[in-house]
């Protein structure tokens, strides 16, 4: 990862870092490779298109997850569940143009928010429905290592 | 008692953070007050273990970006007062009688600290002094900073942790040595981040990294994540070399230290291998 100065002002100062209690929904994202794994929080004003009212995220990762959940859940904070589930397609259509490392972090953290927002979907439906968790499918091997 | 312990966690991190960000004697006196604060959340932790409570050491984030030390320095004693008024939930005389005399102590010589800019501590500016940096060497070193001193924090509470909750003589010294090694790597890196701009206080651990149910598996992989610290250390090494002897000099030491750690992990491994 690049270390310009918005990536920077994240890495001091993580957005929205920390368990959230009470909440209205958690998701999990995880790297089967390594353990990693992220858990997104949410707080919802109910809806036709429920809206994010607070959201927050906690991780087991690197500092590229970190930066990654601070920056996503920066940009969900406030908007709707469709708006967010735009943020997570756009995410996830962007990790063929990163580094495989840096890929399956924003992929851990997309997927931790989908998570999230399913999760609340089906505690509507059955209030004791578990926290969803979904594992990445990028491989965060560098290309280095890979052929050394 | 659990406001007071998240509290008392909180102060030693914002004391702690505070001594990086000073140029002066300052530094060492807030190193010491820091230590005491930290002793201070070993015996509330205790008393948490003797009367059978759970405990975790969740914080909240502790912001410490301040253009003068002074403002840190308020803050603090505004902790510290938050704290006094706390300490009446440790049912337990003795802790809080000497929390007590200590916090006095500490308000007093804080209220007499002489002030100082701190700015260079946040600029972000990411210059070493007298240090000539590549980008590439700068990018590898700013990570390896924020991952390090984060991973440093972790280790420090993950075998504090442990060592709260063992009775295991041999372990505990083990525990206690990495718990000392781990508090000089921390306060090395906050330094560097401090001189290249860059402090930040660790976020708070998710509570599965300390309490885990195999020490053994933990400590495998602790081994583990050693060895990758030692690769990290020599391309580190490798990609500063060439832009400054003494930041090479640095991580091959830090590199080496590396192999007392396994080393002291192996040994631990051993033991309890032994014992089962």
């Amino acid at each position: 990862m690049n270390a310009d100065a918005q990536l920077i002002e994240h890495m001091m100062n993580p957005q929205n870092y920390g368990e959230m209690k009470p909440n209205d929904a958690v998701g999990m994202g995880k790297n089967p490779q390594n353990g990693e794994k992220v858990a997104i929080y949410l707080k919802v004003e109910a809806g036709e298109d429920p809206l994010i009212q607070d959201i927050s995220f906690q991780a087991i990762g690197c500092t590229t997850t970190i930066v990654a959940g601070s920056i996503i859940t920066s940009e969900a904070k406030g908007v709707t569940f469709s708006r967010a589930e735009e943020l997570i397609s756009i995410t996830l259509g962007m990790l063929d143009n990163i580094p495989p490392e840096d890929a399956a972090c924003s992929e851990m953290v997309a997927l931790a928010l989908k998570a999230a927002l399913d999760t609340y979907h089906e505690r509507q439906k059955d209030p004791d429905f578990p926290m969803i968790s979904y594992k990445i499918q990028t491989d965060c091997t560098p290309k280095e290592e890979e052929q050394a | 008692m659990k406001t007071l312990f998240k509290d008392v966690h909180e102060a030693w991190l914002a004391t702690q953070f505070t001594g990086f960000m000073s140029q002066t004697q300052n530094r060492q006196d807030l190193y010491e007050f820091a230590n005491i604060l930290f002793k201070h959340l070993t015996w509330l932790e205790n008393d948490f273990i003797k009367n059978g409570q759970d405990y975790d050491y969740s914080i909240n984030q502790v912001p410490i970006r301040v253009p003068q030390l002074s403002v840190m320095i308020h803050n603090i004693i505004e902790r510290l007062e938050k704290i006094e008024k706390e300490l009446s939930s440790c049912k337990d005389a003795h802790i809080t009688f000497r929390m007590q005399s200590d916090i006095d102590y500490i308000k007093a010589a804080l209220a007499k600290m002489p002030d100082e800019n701190v700015e260079h501590a946040f600029d972000t500016k990411r210059e070493y002094p007298n240090v000539p940096l590549s980008d590439e060497a700068r990018d590898a070193l700013t990570i390896f900073l924020f991952e390090e001193s984060y991973k440093e924090y972790e280790l420090i509470m993950v075998y504090n942790y442990s060592k709260a909750n063992s009775n295991d003589a041999f372990l505990n010294r083990i525990f206690q040595i990495l718990i000392d090694e781990s508090f000089f790597h921390l306060r090395s890196f906050g330094q560097m981040m401090a001189e290249m701009g860059i402090l930040g206080v660790p976020r708070s651990l998710m509570e599965e990294i300390y309490k885990f149910d195999d020490l053994k598996q933990f400590l495998k992989d602790g081994i583990q994540e050693e060895i990758g610290a030692k690769e990290e250390c020599k391309k580190l090494a490798a990609a500063v070399s060439e832009s400054s002897e003494h930041f090479a000099a640095f991580f091959t030491f830090i590199n080496n230290q590396e192999n007392y750690h396994i080393a002291l992990m192996e040994e631990a491994l051993a033991h309890i291998n032994k014992e089962s």
